[in-house]
Order: structure tokens, then sequence, then C-alpha cells
């Protein structure tokens, strides 16, 4: 690999309760690839995202993201240098209509602030006004449009995960961490939200997917690291890990997929 | 009757600045919190002790200045935002949903306790008293009450610009986004704690402003006067209006207040039970607010959705559909179960 | 020191009562997740009860008791199926309003009915006698006494019943009890019926202790159970006992050296600092109940 590390993890390590989740982990995700983050259930794929977005802290350890160490800093620190994480189910922000859900997402901050809501709150609707267009083309891209002005809550699973990714469209990450967005989706869907992570690629985003589909890993990641009992045991492109002995009885072997 | 209209008016008018306050917090905010009535009563306390002068033995309490009013209601409010930055910062830390309400309802009780008998600060059981007349004392009785009914109404309508034009704005929507996920709302680089303390501490700078009015109007004032459970009648006013749509809390304030006074006007109350009247209100006031969270809990004007501005006007039709109570998504594990695609 | 034994020997008596009440408030945490703040006017309601039998009726102290338990649970059936069963399918935090409302309308309709003065027991107070360093009366050794006896009682419940059994599988995750073929909705009712016997025996007692008693009275021991759960460990009934015994010992120490009428403000301190440096409660291990974000 030629590009930067965008992210570097070193000596990751983590327990909950007496369980280690995370082991002496160590990997690092090169700038504008779409890396596959695998193993099996209870391997620490989640808790590593836990980790790096700063939803939980390591016992040891180190996580830099585009060179500063972000280990101690609060997920919304972590958010401000350009990193956007999902979780397992989609959260939306369920009271609020489907185009505010992508507005917070792409709004800048400094708009949010109460001094100026309070002083200059018609310039600031005319700035949101202003971005309407440019959301509306965004929500038309993921079929959104239609019920932009409806509450989030009513939306099904799958417009659920649809709107998660216009969000992440809309904020315009550095990293995009998915965790599982395969999960309970149906195929046709699957094919778009394959789609949506080669578009964030193209935007400019690198992007690593939490996914137990191998065939969606295999047809949507330049990389895939392999995972088990809370460490790093491979590395490298699909093809090659496929005969890996490791991965293949860690995963591969024992997996009824 | 003139007089007794403007009486009951002047209370809703005040009470409906605190209910936009408070609305803010669990409005917008989502934070259920119990110390807002002690945050009016310190605003209250504040007001009368910065404007009637020394105390004579045996009425004793602190400061005991001779302060214009408006100077008096500015400072009493820096007051009650700084006092709520320490209860807010203890609160909202870590705690969250229950444990919020709870830390607040501990609060406001051991703030009560404190005050009642802890005499050299307010006096405790007995309370503050004194006269005093923001008007400058030229006035007639009744004028005078025309003209403060005329004041807080004032006052109420310059705080429902300024807090709708806060709830309409970016801030408004970012603090409903932590209200409703504020996991997400990190990850889209929102800091919670800040957000919610904010909102927090402009809700009791509300809560205190109000309590400011209520200082002129009600001229007295002893831990009688604000017994923390008065609080659900904010609640169930800001329940009945529409929680988190500040036309709504303004209307509800009016309709509880004008609405249960009226009604409980006409229950006999003996002078050998004295307390009928006010405890049947009090049990009315119970039902209302188990009534509208079970039946209708976004009010009779719901929280306005944010839109892009081509559909303003919320049909009939959706306003009695909104009424169902949808389930929150996130308590079922799997949610995504029923991924049924993008056809719908 | 002699002063202070004595007010460590009050505070068990309190402490005593405290660990009935504040059990019965986690049970109906553990079995509705429902934080009950009518939880105070269930003990109020159980102090009346036995007030009227005792004045109209004449009854003597064990009728009155059992008039007591059996109003609280009563009361506590109630509870469950008019309001809790109704709001399950909602947010914890609107049933907790909820139970606000409740407890707004039980205070006020004990308030029509029996007025705003205080009222009292006139059970002899029994001679007073000198147990190692504590000083008690022989009716306050009665109401520790009966508190431990039911306490043990609830210990028996929990582990050698089925009603216990099943208990503890609801509280873990009602569904999947509902699924292993556990009748979850009346393990519920069978468990508000036994937290509101418990409550309203705790009423009588306290009415008992404190010797007079009002229509309000639920509010402040409202406050002490929930700071006794929440410092002991919300939900766990074991927890909750060690964290009642904690809380009564705290509030009489320090009340010795201050004045009694800040029991509430001690309490909320303790609280406070509970919360702040172990939310989960000092006998509780493993999941927090705070958040991080």
């Amino acid at each position: 690999m030629s590009a930067a590390a965008l992210l570097e993890i070193e000596g990751l390590s983590k327990s909950f309760g007496g369980v280690v989740a995370v082991d002496n982990c160590t990997m690092s995700i090169h700038e504008g690839s779409v890396v596959g983050l695998i193993g099996p259930n209870g391997a620490g794929k989640s808790s590593v995202i836990d980790l790096v977005s700063g939803f939980e802290q390591p016992a040891s350890g180190s996580v830099r993201f585009a060179g500063v160490n972000v280990v101690g800093k609060r997920p919304d620190q972590i958010s401000r240098m350009g990193m956007i994480r999902t979780f397992q189910t989609p959260r939306e922000w369920r009271d609020l209509s489907v185009i505010d859900n992508v507005r917070v997402g792409r709004s800048d901050l400094e708009r949010e602030s109460l001094w100026r809501s309070l002083t200059s709150a018609r310039r600031l609707r005319r700035q949101d006004a202003l971005d309407t267009a440019e959301l509306r083309e965004l929500m038309e891209h993921y079929r959104l449009d239609d019920i932009r002005n409806d509450r989030a809550v009513g939306l099904s699973g799958g417009q659920k995960r649809l709107l998660e990714f216009a969000r992440i469209a809309a904020a315009k990450p550095r990293l995009t961490i998915l965790d599982e967005p395969m999960g309970g989706v149906n195929p046709v869907l699957g094919e778009r939200i394959g789609e949506a992570i080669r578009e964030l690629k193209k935007a400019g985003s690198t992007v690593v997917v939490v996914e137990h589909n191998l065939p969606f890993i295999e047809k949507t990641c330049d990389e895939v690291i392999v995972m088990d009992l809370g460490s790093v045991i491979a590395q490298g492109r699909f093809d090659e890990l496929r005969d890996n002995r490791r991965v293949v009885d860690a995963y591969l072997g024992n997996d009824d997929e | 009757m003139l007089e007794y209209w403007t009486a009951i008016l002047t209370e809703a008018t005040i009470f409906g600045v605190l209910a936009l306050g408070i609305d803010m917090i669990w409005g917008w905010a989502g934070d259920f919190d119990l110390s807002a009535y002690a945050y009016f009563a310190l605003g209250v306390y504040m007001t009368i002790i910065m404007t009637v002068g020394k105390a004579k033995a045996p009425v004793e309490y602190v400061l005991g200045w001779h302060l214009p009013y408006l100077l008096a209601v500015v400072i009493a409010v820096t007051v009650v935002v700084a006092f709520a930055s320490i209860i807010g910062a203890i609160a909202l830390r870590n705690l969250r949903d229950v444990y919020f309400s709870i830390t607040t309802l501990g609060a406001v009780w051991a703030i009560y306790y404190g005050v009642e008998n802890f005499t050299p600060l307010f006096n405790g059981y007995n309370g503050v008293f004194g006269l005093f007349d923001p008007m400058g004392g030229n006035l007639s009785y009744n004028a005078y009450h025309y003209y403060f009914f005329a004041f807080c109404l004032l006052v109420l309508f310059l705080v429902y610009l300024l807090v709708q034009r806060l709830s309409r704005s970016p801030f408004g929507r970012m603090v409903r986004a932590v209200r409703d996920d504020e996991r997400a709302a990190a990850v889209y680089g929102r800091n919670v704690f800040w957000t919610k303390y904010r909102t927090y501490l402009f809700g009791a700078g509300l809560a205190g402003l109000s309590g400011g009015l209520f200082a002129a109007y009600i001229g007295a004032f002893n831990p009688l006067d604000w017994r923390p459970t008065e609080i659900f009648v904010l609640y169930a006013a800001i329940l009945v209006g529409g929680r988190g749509n500040p036309r709504g809390v303004v209307l509800g304030s009016f309709i509880v207040y004008v609405g249960f006074v009226e009604m409980t006007r006409y229950i006999p109350s003996p002078a050998a039970r004295p307390e009928l009247g006010p405890a049947l209100r009090q049990i009315l006031i119970g039902l209302l607010i188990i009534l509208m969270l079970k039946f209708r809990p976004s009010g009779l004007i719901p929280e306005r959705l944010g839109t892009d501005g081509t559909r303003v006007r919320q049909s009939w039709r959706t306003w009695f559909s909104r009424s169902k109570i949808l389930p929150d998504p996130r308590q079922d594990e799997v949610a995504a179960e029923s991924a049924s695609g993008v056809e719908s | 020191m002699s002063i202070l034994w004595i007010s460590v020997g009050m505070g068990l008596a309190v402490a005593a009562i405290l660990a009935l009440s504040s059990v019965a408030f986690t049970l109906e945490y553990a079995v509705s997740r429902v934080v009950n703040l009518a939880h105070g006017e269930v003990l109020t309601i159980g102090a009346y009860a036995a007030y009227v039998s005792e004045t109209n009726f004449h009854q003597n102290l064990y009728v009155c008791a059992v008039i007591a338990t059996v109003a609280g649970s009563l009361t506590g059936m109630g509870l469950n199926f008019g309001l809790i069963e109704r709001f399950r399918n909602q947010k914890p935090l609107s049933t907790l309003i909820a139970t606000l409302g409740a407890s707004l309308i039980l205070q006020n309709l004990l308030l029509i009915g029996f007025g705003g003065a205080s009222v009292s027991y006139q059970f002899a107070q029994g001679s007073l006698l000198h147990v190692g360093p504590f000083l008690w009366t022989t009716l306050t050794i009665k109401v520790m006494v009966s508190a431990v006896v039911v306490a043990g009682l609830i210990y028996v419940l929990l582990q050698r019943t089925r009603l216990g059994k099943a208990l503890r599988a609801v509280s873990q995750n009602r569904e999947l009890a509902q699924v292993s073929g556990i009748p979850a909705r009346r393990v519920v009712m069978q468990t508000w019926a036994v937290a509101g016997a418990v409550s309203g025996f705790a009423g009588f007692l306290y009415g008992e202790t404190i010797g007079t008693i009002t229509p309000t009275i639920g509010n402040g021991f409202l406050l002490l159970s929930i700071t006794a759960a929440v410092g002991g460990g919300l939900g766990r009934p074991y927890a909750t006992l060690g964290g009642a015994v904690v809380l009564g010992l705290v509030m009489s120490i320090a009340g010795t050296y201050t004045s009694s009428a800040y029991q509430l403000v001690i309490a909320f301190g303790f609280l406070v600092v509970m919360l702040l440096i172990k939310p989960n409660g000092l006998f509780v291990r493993g999941r927090a109940l705070t958040v991080r974000a």
C-alpha cells in the first residue's frame, strides 16, 4: 500500500468483567481503501469499533486517527476529526423528520451555536434553506425523497438503513465504520448498500465494514482483516486469505455461512 | 369579577413562562426534571429579599437590599442559573432517564427541607414578605394589577418569541436529536452533556424569571407556597398543550390554570374541610397527567416537525393518527428483521 | 460516646423499616422495570388502614399489622393492574411520570378522607431497655424483630419457592420467561401483591415509630427508599437491603451531630455521592447504569 495509514491501532486491549474482548490488537487502515473486518462471533470486532470511536476506553494500547492519538477523547471529539460509525441496528432520531435527520448529519456545528440561534435565527434559516436543494438530491439518490417530511420513527427497517447512508454521505467523513450494515437486509437492498459503500469510497471516504456476509465482503472490500479471540490473525486480499490455514480454522471452517 | 379574572390570568401568564422553561428541559432535551420548582422558588425568594430592604427581627434573611425591581429580577435569574449549574452538572454528567429524575427529585426535597429548616437564609418556615411596587407606587390598587398583568403578558410574549425562535433554530434541532438518540448524536460530533447542560440552564433561567414575576404578584412567600409536588400542574399543562411545542405549552398553561381554577371554584369547600377543593384539584391534575400520557402524549398541538417547507400544515387526519403511540424500535433487538426493502 | 450508641440504636430501628420499604421498592423495579414514585403512598395507606382499625374497631397491635399488610397488598395489586401494566410498552420515563400522577391522586384521596392534621396510634410504648450499648423501648424491639422476620420471609420466598424462582426469571427477561412457560403476568401481579404487603406493613411500623401519621409522610420515606435502593443496587433485593442498613446508619450518625430536620438533606448527599462514585450501587458488580456518550 502506498497511501499513508489513516487509522493505526497498536496493542489495544480491553476486558469486560473479566472476559477479554480485545487482546493486544494491532492493525492499520490505509486512506482510500474499503476494508472488511471479519471474524467469528465474539472475536472482538464490535469492541474494537467501540474503542476506536471513543465509546469505550481501552485498558492499554493506542489508537491513532489521522496521526493523532484519540485514546481518552470523547466520541463527539473523535467524530469531529472526521470519523463516523454506525451501530448494529440503525439509529435514527425518531421524532425528527427524515430531512432533518440528514440535515443534522450535514449541518456544520457553527450553525448550532446557542448565541447565533438567538441573534441571527433568520440568517441561519436561510442558510438551511440553501442546503435544501443539495439535500433533496441526496435523498432522491437514496430513494427517500417521497418521505422526506415524515417522522423518521415510521420508516421501515430498509429505509432506516438508507437514511443512515444518506446521513453519512451528507456528513462527508474521512473514515466511515459500518457495524454489520447487512444485518436483516434483503438481497435487493443488499445490492444498494454495496453500491452505497462504493459511492462513499468515491466521495473520498475510507470505509471499514464489519460483516458476516462473506460474499458481500468479497465483492465490496479491497482488503480484509480477520480477527479471532480479540486480536488480528490475518490481513490481506480476500482470495489470499482463502488459503490461510488459521483463518479457515478460526472462521471459515467453523462457520455455517 | 374583572379583578378576579385579572388575578387568574396573571397567574396563568407567569406560569406560562415557567412552563416554557420546563418544556425546554423535558420537551426538547428529554430530561424529566423535578427540581425546576425549586429554581422558580429561588427566583421568588431572591427577588423579594433584594427589593424589600433589611430584615427586622425576628424575621431573618440574607442580603436585604433595596434594589429596583428589574435589576433585582436580573440578579435573581443569574443566581438561579448559577445554582442550577451545580445541580445540572451533577444530574446530567452521567445520569439519564429515570436516574436523572431520581436525582432531581432528591435535590428538590433536600433544597425544600434545607430552606424550611435553615432560617438565616430565607426565614425558614415563616418565609419572607414585604410589599414592593414595581411600578413606583403612583397607581391605584386596581390599576396596578391591570398594569402588572399587561407587563406579565408582555414578558410572556417576549419569552415566547425567544423560545419559539430557538425551538426552530438549528440549536433546537440539535437538542432534539440528542434527546432522540444521544449516542447517534455523539457519532455526528455533538457534545451530549454540553447540549443538555445549556438547555437545562436556559430552562432554569426562565424558571428564575417566572419566579421574579411571581414575587411581585404574591409579595410574600414561604415553603407552603412551593411544595415540590406543585410542579405536576406544569407538567400537566405541558402534556395538554403539546410537549416540545412552545405554542402548545402556552396554550396548555392557560387551559390548565384557567380551566382548573374555574372548575374547582364550584366545588363546595365547607369551612370545616378547607383542603377539599385543593385536594380535588390535585387529583384531577394527577388523572390528567396519566390520561394524557396514555392516550395523547403529544398533546393538543404536537411538536413541530422540521420539514423542507413544502408541507407546513398538518391535516386533521394526521392530528388523529398522531395520537397513537408508536413503540420504541430500539426496545426490540432485531428491529431490522422486517426490512421489507425500499418499495414502500 | 453513649449518645452516639443511642442514635445508632435508633438508626437500626429506622434502618429496619427502611430495609422493608426499599426491598419492596426494588422488587417492583425488578419485575416491572418501573421506578414507582407512588411507593410512598402504599406505605401511607398501610399506616392509615392500621389507624382506622385501631381507633374505630379497637383492634390490638397484631390485628392492625395484618390489616395494614392487606391494605398495602391490595394497593400494590391495584397499581400494577390499573397503571403499570397499562404503560408496559412505553418508555420507563413515561411510566415514572404516570406513577407520579398516581402518587398525587392517592395522596390527595387520603387528604380528603382523613384531613391534613396528623393522627397517631395509641399503643403502649412499653418500658425502656438497655441492650448492650443501645437504649430501646420494648415497642422498638418489636418493630425491629418483626422487620427482621419479614426480611427472613422475603429471603425464603425468593430462594425457596416457585414464585421466587419465577420472579428472578421474569426480572432477568420477561419475554424469555414468558416463552419458557412462566406465566409472567401472574408472577408480576403476585410480586406486586408481596411488595405491596411488605410496604403496607412497613408503613404501619413507620407510623408506629415516628408517632404521627399525615397523608404526606410517604414523600420523605419514598426518597429514603429510593436512596437506599439506588445506593445498594436497584432491582437487587439483597444489595438493596445492604443499602438500607448503610443509609440508616449514615443518617442516624450524621443526625446526632446536626439537626434531625436535615435527614433528607443528608440522604440526598448520600444519593449523590453514590451516584457519582458507584452508580451501579454499593453491592453490585457488573453492567453500568450510566451512559458514556
